[in-house]
């Protein structure tokens, strides 16, 4: 996985943020190139276990040092409880026979040869982690747990050869091994948060297909720059972003945007890397260099946005920075302590207990671990948060603003009204007016090519055609069934009309002026002196608006519509979705809405395209951009919704509001775990071993709870809202 | 009588580890070489596995100690402890016999965790064969806890572990045959295979329940001695 060489980087394992130095005076030592930063011990852990398995014919030292470990360890708690054993036989008073005490002798020296291994195996990497931190300017726990750990070995031993004493041989093994295996298994928790990523990563193949001096050569992904020309065979995703050069295809984009209706893209249109090409030989320019795709781009920006922290993790960083200090006085104070009191192993085995409690992993992976979980489940619904702090933004809004124009309705206008002149045949002046769009790929063409399709199959052939820029256009007919040479006629806007000199028929004039009131566009066609027939366009509701908009209602939102237009149509829009309409607005007129529901209700959130109402959105609380597609680095937004579908708005607010959730249950028991732990282990009654397999237990709870958000959508408290949502395969 | 149940009860049980953890022991077959390297890799990989269980049935054995003379207040903890751990053993033989399949899930799904060991069973090493093995020797399984309940029920550190160790070498033959030859036994005769280890598991439980009632006091001493299956 690529990351840029600057800004800040996370570990190499699992991409987390690299834990800065706590104080800001301390200068961390730099770096040397490739050589590889660890978020943790179990990221250090996990990696040197993958690379070798990478490796042919590895030895698979990791994995054999843990196993030996692990191996030795279930030795020693044998021959720890068969000394146990034996302490209780006396502890009644029996005096021990000859063997017995033979026998205790033996397991002594047994427990301290099989010991000294795993205190080798697994503590030197502990000890390696804890000191590559400290050179970086931060002090590890593990620093403390091998100190610990060592101290407790060594007190054993000089019991062993004073032939006095209690032993903990088994204490320092356990720890070791539960450290070790619980911080892996961390680590591949955290990893799997990433999966989602990654699979936005897997779209690009790992080979191109370039055509060079007419030959096909296959080359590393990394190796297509800009302006080479890519060969991609149906059924094969397209490597990088570019322009058709031949053929029509049907590409797929749905990865990317959302849209699961597969698009026709002809010469000249572009593609984006990591989508679909369902047929037809494509080749393609390449626009951009791989590294500068709009996926690597979205990537990117992704796993940038994970390095930023929100107001919960600075909250954790600000405890954890002062909490760990506070645990060491602690530890040092009940060591002590007890160590005054019952002994000095006693002290050591106190110290250990409230070090490996109070271990504030779970504490410092509560945040991170739900953010991340939710980003990459969003990523792979096609919706991106820029910032982490988003969610927390989007999960405590109380209203929602949502543009008209190309948010609630779709870009594409619909036809609301045809009307032919009295006298002229219907279905004649529904074939000129295809034909001559025929000729335009203008939206309002589109439609009326669309409708007279319908109504009957244009079979002129145009001739003389021109476009008159903000009119229409003008051409000349030849029908193969008319006699003679063709019309001249007119397809545009009145004005057009009026600048050819047609005259309004009464009947169509006032269906012009009925349009003209209620705001709505017309478009009209006309020949030989007279306006033949008007065609009446309306906004096309998008088909999902209204679910979407009683989805945001019923999770308690306060909805409204926003528009520049006139108040007439609005309104009647208004009625239909059920919601407030504020109309006629300008630009400021928008933001000065949005403080007006701010000052009334709370934090705001404004949905829009990102284009035109680009300051609303930069005004909200949220700005959220729909159908971002190709361009998701539009600043204004700090939510982008990849695809045009708005039932994804619901979503993400639900997404928003369970990540938070998640994450306050996630602090809380972090927090009340280690208060609590810390304080029982103070008392001197907690065994390490048992501190440890807690902590382990605590990590893992913090890791799994968070995962949860990575999974499908709580069937039972989303109902089928979220499962109305078409989801891409895989999430 | 029941040191030889104990070892039959796994060497007959072991059609249930087929079922369970079969796939390992296939998955070793494929990194041998030949036929001898892929027999003495079957051969560490269940020593592996018996090495746990020894371990722990140690510990089991000396858990039930522990909670016996900690608890020496509480009468017939013995009986008690032999009694469930009897019902346990009927309970999963009963199940490995093929009734109350319901009430088990036990014998669903595949082996928990199997990618968290691939990286050990892959490896070429025997040794590392050994420690895949070890740690599959950790694997939830009903009737290993049916054995570890046994073996705690004993209240001996040595016994304990030589009742799971005597399990875990009766489980051994077919594995390593199975593992090293592939598909020996057709799948109905290892059903028909695990319907008798169930009935097996069903009277080593029977008996350690009698046991734990001969405990009872009000018995006749040696109740268990007039059972007819301990002569």
């Amino acid at each position: 996985m690529k990351t840029h060489a600057e800004g800040p980087v996370g570990c190499a394992y699992c991409g987390l943020p690299i834990p800065q130095p706590w104080w800001p005076w301390i200068s961390p030592a730099p770096r040397k190139d490739g050589e590889k930063a660890y978020c943790c011990f179990g990221c250090r852990f996990a990696a040197a276990v993958t690379r070798q398995q990478g490796e042919e014919g590895a030895a698979n030292w990791t994995l054999v040092c843990l196993g030996v470990a692990v191996l030795l360890t279930m030795n020693v708690m044998v021959f720890t409880m068969a000394l146990w054993t034996q302490d209780f036989y006396r502890g009644e008073g029996e005096t021990p026979g000859e063997l017995a005490l033979v026998l205790r002798a033996l397991f002594r020296y047994l427990c301290l040869l099989f010991a000294f291994p795993v205190i080798l195996l697994l503590g030197l990497p502990l000890l390696d982690n804890a000191w590559d931190h400290l050179r970086h300017g931060l002090i590890h726990t593990d620093l403390l747990l091998v100190i610990g750990v060592v101290a407790s070995y060594l007190y054993s031993v000089i019991s062993v050869v004073r032939e006095d004493g209690s032993v903990y041989f088994e204490v320092g093994c356990m720890v070791l091994v539960l450290v070790t295996v619980g911080r892996w298994l961390e680590a591949r928790g955290r990893l799997q948060t990433l999966a989602a990523i990654d699979a936005l990563h897997r779209l690009l193949p790992a080979l191109a297909r370039l055509l060079r001096d007419g030959e096909e050569v296959w080359v590393p992904l990394e190796a297509v720059h800009r302006g080479d020309q890519v060969l991609i065979l149906p059924g094969e995703r397209i490597p990088c972003d570019g322009q058709v050069m031949q053929n029509a295809v049907t590409v797929d984009e749905q990865a990317l945007t959302g849209e699961s209706t597969p698009a026709i893209k002809e010469p000249g249109d572009a593609v984006c890397g990591g989508s679909l090409n369902l047929d037809g030989n494509l080749l393609i320019t390449a626009t951009a260099d791989t590294g500068d795709t709009m996926l690597a781009r979205m990537i990117e920006l992704v796993r940038r946005g994970l390095q930023d922290k929100g107001r919960f993790e600075r909250l954790a960083d600000r405890v954890t920075a002062v909490f760990l200090p506070v645990v060491m006085a602690v530890a040092g104070g009940a060591a002590a302590w007890h160590g005054s009191r019952h002994g000095l192993g006693e002290g050591i085995l106190t110290g250990l207990a409230v070090l490996l409690i109070a271990c504030p992993c779970a504490l410092g992976l509560a945040t991170p671990m739900a953010v991340w979980a939710a980003r990459g489940r969003a990523a792979m619904a096609q919706v991106l948060f820029r910032h982490g702090e988003t969610f927390e933004r989007l999960a405590s809004i109380r209203a929602v603003r949502l543009d008209k124009t190309g948010t609630v309705t779709t870009g594409t206008p619909a036809l609301a009204e045809f009307a032919a002149a009295t006298g002229a045949d219907r279905c004649e002046v529904l074939k000129l007016a295809g034909v001559l769009a025929s000729s335009s790929t203008h939206c309002y063409s589109l439609t009326i090519r669309q409708f007279a399709g319908q109504e009957t199959e244009g079979d002129g052939r145009l001739v003389e055609v021109r476009t008159v820029a903000g009119r229409g256009i003008i051409g000349r007919i030849e029908q193969s069934d008319s006699t003679g040479s063709g019309k001249r006629a007119f397809l545009g806007s009145p004005r057009l009309m009026t600048e050819a000199e047609l005259s309004w028929p009464t009947s169509l004039l006032a269906v012009a002026d009925g349009a003209r009131a209620s705001g709505q566009p017309l478009t009209c066609i006309g020949w030989e002196g007279a306006v033949r027939g008007v065609f009446v366009f309306c906004e096309q509701l998008r088909p999902e608006a209204a679910q979407a908009i009683a989805q945001l209602q019923e999770q308690g939102l306060d909805v409204a519509i926003l528009t520049g237009d006139s108040t007439a149509p609005a309104s009647v829009m208004g009625r239909e979705l059920g919601v407030p309409v504020v109309a006629d607005l300008l630009p400021d007129g928008k933001v000065a809405a949005l403080a007006e529901a701010r000052r009334r209700l709370g934090l705001v959130a404004m949905v829009g395209d990102g284009l035109n109402d680009a300051p609303a959105l930069a005004a909200s609380d949220v700005g959220i951009a729909l159908g971002c597609g190709a361009d998701v680095s539009r600043d204004s937004a700090s939510v982008c919704l990849l695809g045009n579908d708005l039932r994804r708005l619901p979503w993400a607010i639900d997404l928003a509001r369970r990540t938070v959730r998640i994450v306050r249950q996630n602090l809380f028991w972090a927090f009340i775990y280690n208060v609590a732990g810390i304080a029982f282990a103070c008392t001197g009654r907690l065994n390490p071993v048992l501190a440890a397999l807690a902590m382990v237990l605590s990590s893992l709870l913090v890791v799994t709870n968070s995962l949860r958000l990575g999974g499908p959508a709580d069937v039972r408290s989303e109902g089928a809202r979220a499962q109305s949502v078409p989801l891409p395969e895989g999430s | 009588m029941d040191w030889f149940l104990i070892f039959v009860g796994g060497f007959l049980g072991s059609s249930h580890c087929i079922g369970m953890c079969g796939g390992f022991a296939l998955a070793l077959g494929t990194t041998g070489t030949t036929w001898a390297a892929n027999v003495v890799r079957q051969i560490c990989y269940s020593l592996g596995r018996v090495f746990t269980y020894s371990t722990a049935g140690a510990a089991a054995g000396y858990g039930g100690w522990r909670l016996m003379t900690e608890l020496r207040s509480i009468v017939n903890l013995q009986a008690g402890l032999s009694i469930t751990a009897g019902v346990l053993l009927v309970v999963q033989g009963l199940a490995a016999a093929g009734f109350g399949r319901g009430l088990m899930k036990a014998h669903s799904g595949p082996c928990l965790g199997s990618r968290f060991f691939a990286a050990w069973l892959r490896a070429a090493r025997w040794h590392s064969v050994f420690l895949g093995g070890m740690v599959n020797g950790l694997l939830p399984c009903g009737l290993v806890y049916a054995y570890l309940a046994l073996a705690g029920s004993s209240g001996d550190m040595l016994h304990g572990l030589a009742v799971m160790a005597l399990f875990g070498l009766g489980t051994m033959p077919v594995m390593v045959l199975v593992g090293s030859g592939g598909s020996v036994l057709s799948w109905t005769f290892q059903r028909h295979l695990l319907r008798v280890a169930g009935w097996c598991v069903v009277v080593t439980g029977l008996i350690t329940i009698l046991r734990g009632v001969g405990f009872l006091p009000g018995m006749v001493a040696g109740a268990g001695t007039e059972c007819p299956l301990c002569q």
